[in-house]
C-alpha cells in the first residue's frame, strides 16, 4: 500500500442552526466563544509536542468552519504550517455553509492557503431542505458554489443528502443535475441516516415523519451513480464521486487507515494504531488549552489483528479496494489467513470480488457493505 | 367419633360461585379457624390460588360442630375447584363424601359446571343440598334462580337455601341442614380396613402424604398397611387430620377423613384412587377407583436460554411429584432447541404449570401452540400416537387420523342460542341435545373435536355471548377426521415449531396466517426468502421476504473511525446471536414472537 500521507483535521464546533438530522459535535448559540476558540486552536496546534511531519492534507470540518471570520481560519492554518509543515502539493479543505460565504470570503480563504472547499448543499429542492431543517433556499447554495469557483477554487465539493422522507426520485435528480451543472469537481452523496438523539429521530419515533426506506435509498444511490457517471464523475468510495484525479486526499487518507492529527473539540487523531480524541464541549476545550492542560478525553490502542480488521473495514469502502499483497506486507500474513473462510464465503455470496490481488466490494456489495465489513473485524 | 355423628360433604359449584368463601364461613362458625386467623378463601393456600383467586386443588378439612340439639358432630368438608381443567378433583372428592352443597350464584344462575358437578353428585348417589349464594348482591335474583334450580333437581323452590357466603347470612341454617340432611357414613367398622386415597402430595421432607377416607374398618398409627392396586407394603408412621392445619391423631375411624404418612418416596406408589388396607387383615377387594386424569392438551415447552435445559428438566421432575396429571418427555426442535413435549389437563393447567416453572424455578420459557394427541392408523392397520405434529407420518402412509372428541356442554341465556350454535358449527361441532332449563336458560350439547376447543373456543364463546355463556366438556373418545399436517418452510427448510395438525378445510387459513406472520418477523436477508405453508409437498400459501438492498454506513465523521468500528462490532455481535435455519439468519426472538402472538391471531384465522 503506497504511503497515503499524513493529515491534519481541525474541528470548528459551531453552527448557526442545528439541522434536524445532525448528530455532529456542533453547537448553536455560542457565538461568544468563537474568538477564544480560534485562539485556543492556534495555541493547541502550536503546542503539539508529539511526533509530526508535513501534512499532505488539512481538513477544516465542523460544524461550520466558515462561521468564523476567514482570517481566524487563516491563523489556524498558519499555525499548522509553522508547527507541522505542509507538503508542497498539500490538499487544504474548508467545509463551508452556503449561508456564511460569498466570493470575498472565498477569495480570503484562497489567499490564506486553502485550495479546496466543500459546500453543504444537501439538496436543491425547497421542501427537502425544509424537512432537513436547513435554513437556506436552493439558490443560496448554488450561489455559494458559483462564488467559490469565481474566487478561483478548482476543487469544489458539493455535499448532498439523499433518501430523506420528503424526497421523490425527481427531486434527487434535480439536486444532482444542479450540482453537476455548477461545475463542481467532487460530489459527496450521503444516504440520510436517522441518528439517535436528533430531532429527526424524535419525529420519526413519534410517527410524525416517516422513517427512511433503505430500498428507496438504494435506488437513489443507483440514480446518483448513473447521473454522475454520465457527467464524467467516478465513484471512488461508497459515498464519494469525483472528476478524474480530483478525489479528496484527506478522505482517502481515512479509508486507507492512514495517520492524522486532530485539533479542536471532539477531534479524532490516529497515529501508529493509537486513536485518541479531545474533549467534546468547546468550553472545556478552551479551558484546557488556556490552563495548559491536555485536551484528550479518551483513547484506544488496537492490537495488531484489530488494526488489520479495521484496515479492511476502511479500505474496502474504496472503489479500488484493498491490495492484498500490500496488506500482507503491512500487517503480516496471519490477519488474512485467519479470515480466509469468511472472505471466501463473502465472495461466494457475491458481496466481495477479487481481481488480481485486489479485493473489493462488488456492485451489490457496495450498498450492503456492513454485512461484509462487520464480519471482517 | 362414632359414625352417627359424622358428616362428610363437598362444596361444588361453577367457577367463582363462592365455594371457598362459603368454606370460610363454615370454618369460622364451627370455630375451626378463629376470626383473628381468618383470611379470604382460607383453603386456597397455594400462591397461584391466592393470586388468581381460584381454587386449583381440592382441600379437605375437619370441623367440630356443636348442634343446637346439644350433640357434637364431626364434619369433613372438601372445598373443590370449579374450573373444567380440574374437574377430576371434584369427582375424586365426591368419593370421599356422603353429601354435597351445590352452590349457585344468585346473580348468575345455573352454569355449565353447575350441571356437570350436579350430575357427578347424582351419579355418586350423594345427598344434594341446593344453595343460592351471593343474595347480598344487588343483581341477585334468588326467586328466579330458585325456580330454575328447583326444576333442575326436582325439589320445591322453598327447599333451596339462600345465603350470602360473604356476610354469613343463612349459613347457620345451612350448617344445621348438613347435619340433618346428609346421612352418616355407611361403612362397616368391623370389616377389614379399606381407605380410599383421594389425594396424594409429595413433601420433600416427609415423602408422600396420602389423603384418605376410611370407608371400612379403622386405620391406626404404626399399622402395617398395603396399597392394594400398587401392591406395595408400608407402615403408617403418622396419621393425622387437617383442622385446618395438620394435627396428629392415633387413628382414623370408619367414615373419617385424614392423612397418612408411610415413608413412601413416590407419588406413583400411593396413587389417587388406590385403596389402603391392613397388611395383617387385608380386604378382599379394593374400592372402585377413579379414572386417572389423562393429559388432553400437549405443547412443547422450551427454555428461552438453551443452557437452561437441565434446569427445566429438574423443575418438571419436581412439579410432577405433586401433579400426577403432568406428563413430559424431551424433544428437540430446530427452531427452539431442546425442550419437552408436555401433556396437560387443559389450557388453564398448561398456563399454571408454565407459570410455576417460570416463577418457582426462575426459568424463561416459550411454549409452542397447544395441540391435542392424535392417533394415526397407518397403511396396514398399524397405529401410532402423535403428540407432536412433526411426528405425523407422510400423508401417503396414512390410512386414517383419529382425534379426541369431547362432549361439550354450553349453558347460555336463550337469546344467544343462535350465536352459540353458529360458533359450534364453525368448530366442526355436531348438535346432540338442546334442553331448556327454564324459559331463559338453555343447555346445549355438542359432539366436537377437542382440538377446536383449545383453539380459543372459550374466548370466542365468552365474547360472542357477552360473557353469559359457560362451558364444560368431557372426553368421549377418538374419532376419525379429515386432518392434515401443515408445515411452515423457511427457504425450503421446515421450521418444526410451527407444524400443526388441522382440519383440511382450515389448512389454508392457518398457512396464510402463519406465512404472513413470519414474513413480518423474519428480517430481510441477502437473498429473497420464500416462506411457504405446505401439506406434504403441496404448497398452500406463500410469502416472500424480499432481499435486503442497502446496509451501509454513509459517512465517517471527522475521522471518528472508532465509532464506526463499534457500530459494526455491534452488528457482528447481533449476527452471532442469530439462529441459522439453512442459509437464513433468524433472530432468536422471531420464532418466539411468532408463537407469542398465537392467541391473538388464531381468533382471526379461525372465525
Ligand atoms: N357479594 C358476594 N360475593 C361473594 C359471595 N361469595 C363469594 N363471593 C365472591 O365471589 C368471588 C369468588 O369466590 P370464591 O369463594 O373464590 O369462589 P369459588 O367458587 O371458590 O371459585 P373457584 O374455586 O375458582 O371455582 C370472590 O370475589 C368472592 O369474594 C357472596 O355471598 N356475596
Ligand atoms: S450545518 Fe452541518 S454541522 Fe451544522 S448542524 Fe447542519 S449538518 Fe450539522
Ligand atoms: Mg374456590
Amino acid at each position: 500500500m503506497a504511503d497515503p500521507g499524513f493529515g491534519i483535521y481541525v474541528h470548528i464546533p459551531f453552527c448557526k442552526h442545528r439541522c434536524h438530522y445532525c448528530d455532529f459535535n456542533t453547537y448553536e448559540g455560542q457565538d461568544d466563544l468563537h474568538a477564544s476558540y480560534a485562539d485556543a486552536l492556534v495555541k493547541e496546534v502550536r503546542r503539539w509536542d508529539g511526533p509530526t511531519r508535513s501534512a499532505t492534507s488539512v481538513f477544516f470540518g465542523g460544524g461550520t468552519p466558515t462561521l468564523l471570520p476567514s482570517h481566524q481560519l487563516g491563523l489556524v492554518l498558519q499555525a499548522v504550517r509553522d508547527r507541522h509543515g505542509l507538503s508542497e502539493d498539500a490538499e487544504v479543505t474548508a467545509e463551508a455553509n452556503p449561508e456564511t460565504v460569498d466570493e470575498a470570503y472565498f477569495t480570503a480563504l484562497l489567499e490564506a492557503g486553502f485550495n479546496r472547499v466543500s459546500v453543504g448543499v444537501q439538496s436543491l429542492v425547497p421542501k427537502v431542505l425544509v424537512g432537513l431543517g436547513r435554513t437556506h433556499p436552493p439558490e443560496v447554495a448554488l450561489r455559494a458554489l458559483d462564488a467559490a469557483h469565481r474566487a478561483g477554487f478548482d476543487d469544489v465539493n458539493a455535499d448532498l443528502i439523499y433518501g430523506s422522507p420528503w424526497e421523490e426520485d425527481e427531486d434527487w435528480v434535480r439536486s444532482l443535475e444542479g450540482v453537476i451543472d455548477s461545475g463542481v469537481a467532487h460530489v459527496s452523496a450521503y444516504a440520510l441516516t436517522v441518528e439517535e438523539g436528533t430531532p429527526l429521530a424524535t419525529l420519526v419515533r413519534s410517527g410524525r415523519t416517516p422513517g427512511v426506506d433503505p430500498d428507496i435509498q438504494a435506488r437513489r444511490h443507483d440514480i446518483a451513480s448513473q447521473l454522475l457517471g454520465a457527467a464524467g464523475f467516478a465513484r471512488y468510495e461508497i459515498s464519494n464521486w469525483s472528476r478524474p484525479g480530483r478525489a479528496s486526499r484527506h478522505n482517502v487518507l481515512y479509508w486507507s487507515a492512514g495517520e492524522y492529527l486532530g485539533f479542536g473539540a471532539g477531534a479524532h487523531a490516529h497515529v501508529e494504531g493509537e486513536r485518541w480524541w479531545s474533549t467534546r464541549l468547546p468550553r472545556d476545550f478552551i479551558a484546557a488549552v488556556q490552563a495548559d492542560s491536555s485536551t484528550t478525553a479518551g483513547s484506544e490502542r488496537l492490537d495488531d489483528d484489530a488494526r488489520a480488521g479495521e484496515a479492511l473495514m476502511l479500505g474496502l469502502r474504496l472503489r479500488t479496494g484493498v491490495d492484498l499483497d500490500g496488506f500482507s506486507k503491512r500487517f503480516g500474513a496471519s490477519p488474512l489467513s485467519k479470515r480466509t473462510g469468511t472472505l471466501d464465503r463473502l465472495r461466494e455470496v457475491g458481496l466481495l470480488e477479487l481481481s488480481g490481488s485486489r479485493l473489493r466490494l462488488s456492485d451489490r456489495g457496495t450498498l450492503l457493505a456492513n454485512e461484509a465489513l462487520c464480519e471482517l473485524l | 367419633m362414632d359414625q352417627a355423628h359424622q358428616r362428610a360433604i363437598a362444596v361444588i359449584a361453577h367457577i367463582d360461585h363462592g365455594k371457598s368463601t362459603l368454606s370460610d364461613r363454615l370454618l369460622q362458625l364451627t370455630g375451626t379457624v378463629s376470626d383473628r386467623d381468618m383470611r379470604e378463601q382460607f383453603l386456597d393456600r397455594m400462591d397461584l390460588e391466592r393470586e388468581r383467586g381460584i381454587t386449583i386443588k381440592a382441600a379437605a378439612v375437619r370441623m367440630r360442630y356443636a348442634a343446637p340439639d346439644g350433640a357434637e358432630y364431626q364434619i369433613n368438608l372438601i372445598d373443590t375447584p370449579g374450573h373444567v381443567d380440574f374437574g377430576y378433583e371434584v369427582s375424586r372428592s365426591l368419593a370421599a363424601c356422603d353429601g354435597v352443597l351445590l352452590l349457585v350464584d344468585a346473580a348468575q344462575g345455573i352454569e355449565a359446571q353447575t350441571l356437570t358437578n350436579l350430575y357427578l353428585a347424582v351419579d355418586a348417589g350423594l345427598e344434594i343440598i341446593p344453595v343460592l349464594n351471593k343474595i347480598d348482591l344487588p343483581a341477585a335474583q334468588p326467586e328466579r334462580y330458585a325456580q330454575e334450580l328447583a326444576s333442575l333437581i326436582g325439589c320445591d323452590p322453598a327447599d333451596i337455601f339462600r345465603i350470602s357466603a360473604k356476610t354469613g347470612e343463612g349459613v347457620d341454617e345451612l350448617l344445621e341442614a348438613i347435619v340433618s340432611k346428609v346421612p352418616p357414613p355407611k361403612g362397616d367398622p368391623d370389616a377389614p380396613l379399606r381407605a380410599l386415597v383421594f389425594d396424594s402430595v409429595y413433601d420433600a421432607y416427609r415423602g408422600v402424604i396420602a389423603y384418605v377416607r376410611v370407608v371400612d374398618g379403622r386405620l391406626q398409627r404404626r399399622q402395617a398397611i398395603r396399597l392394594m392396586v400398587a401392591d406395595f407394603a408400608a407402615d403408617a408412621d403418622e396419621i393425622g387430620i387437617m383442622a385446618p392445619d395438620a394435627q396428629v391423631v392415633e387413628s382414623l375411624e370408619t367414615g373419617e377423613v385424614g392423612y397418612v404418612i408411610a415413608g413412601i418416596k413416590e407419588v406413583a406408589l400411593a396413587k389417587v384412587g388406590d385403596t389402603i388396607t391392613s397388611a395383617d387383615r387385608p380386604a378382599g377387594k379394593p374400592l372402585p377407583g377413579y379414572r386417572e386424569p389423562k393429559p388432553m392438551v400437549f405443547a412443547g415447552i422450551y427454555p428461552i436460554e438453551g443452557d437452561d435445559f437441565p434446569e427445566l428438566r429438574d423443575a418438571l421432575d419436581k412439579l410432577k411429584l405433586n401433579d400426577a396429571a403432568l406428563v413430559f418427555e424431551p424433544e428437540s426442535s430446530t427452531a427452539l432447541g431442546f425442550g419437552f413435549r408436555c401433556g396437560f389437563l387443559g389450557l388453564l393447567h398448561m398456563e399454571i404449570v408454565r407459570e410455576r416453572l417460570e416463577r418457582e424455578f426462575d426459568l424463561e420459557l416459550i411454549a409452542t401452540a397447544p395441540s391435542v394427541g392424535y392417533e394415526i392408523e397407518l397403511m396396514g392397520a398399524q397405529k401410532q400416537i402423535v403428540r407432536n405434529p412433526t411426528d405425523m407420518p407422510d400423508p401417503s402412509k396414512i390410512e386414517a387420523v383419529y382425534e379426541p372428541y369431547v362432549s361439550v356442554m354450553v349453558v347460555t341465556p336463550s337469546e344467544f342460542v343462535g350465536t352459540v350454535m353458529q360458533l359450534c358449527q364453525e368448530r366442526r361441532g355436531e348438535l346432540k341435545e338442546m334442553h331448556y332449563l327454564s324459559t331463559e336458560r338453555v343447555e346445549i350439547r355438542y359432539h366436537m373435536p377437542l382440538g377446536e376447543i383449545i383453539f380459543d373456543f372459550f374466548d370466542q364463546l365468552k365474547s360472542r355471548t357477552k360473557g353469559y355463556a359457560s362451558l364444560d366438556y368431557e372426553p368421549v373418545g377418538m374419532y376419525p377426521s379429515n386432518l392434515v399436517r401443515v408445515d411452515l418452510l423457511l427457504n425450503q427448510q421446515p421450521v418444526d415449531a410451527f407444524s400443526t395438525i388441522v382440519h383440511r378445510d382450515k389448512a389454508y387459513d392457518y398457512g396464510k396466517t402463519m406465512t404472513e406472520r413470519l414474513r413480518k418477523l423474519i428480517p430481510r436477508q441477502m437473498f429473497d426468502v420464500p416462506i411457504q405453508a405446505a401439506i406434504g409437498s403441496r404448497v398452500i400459501a406463500r410469502e416472500t421476504v424480499k432481499a435486503k438492498r442497502k446496509d451501509v454506513l454513509a459517512k465517517c465523521y471527522g475521522g471518528d473511525i472508532t465509532r464506526k468500528r463499534k457500530l459494526l462490532e455491534q452488528q457482528k455481535k447481533g449476527k452471532k446471536k442469530m439462529k441459522q435455519i439453512g442459509a437464513v439468519e433468524v433472530p432468536q426472538g422471531a420464532f418466539i414472537d411468532a408463537l407469542r402472538v398465537d392467541a391473538d391471531l388464531d381468533a382471526g384465522a379461525k372465525s
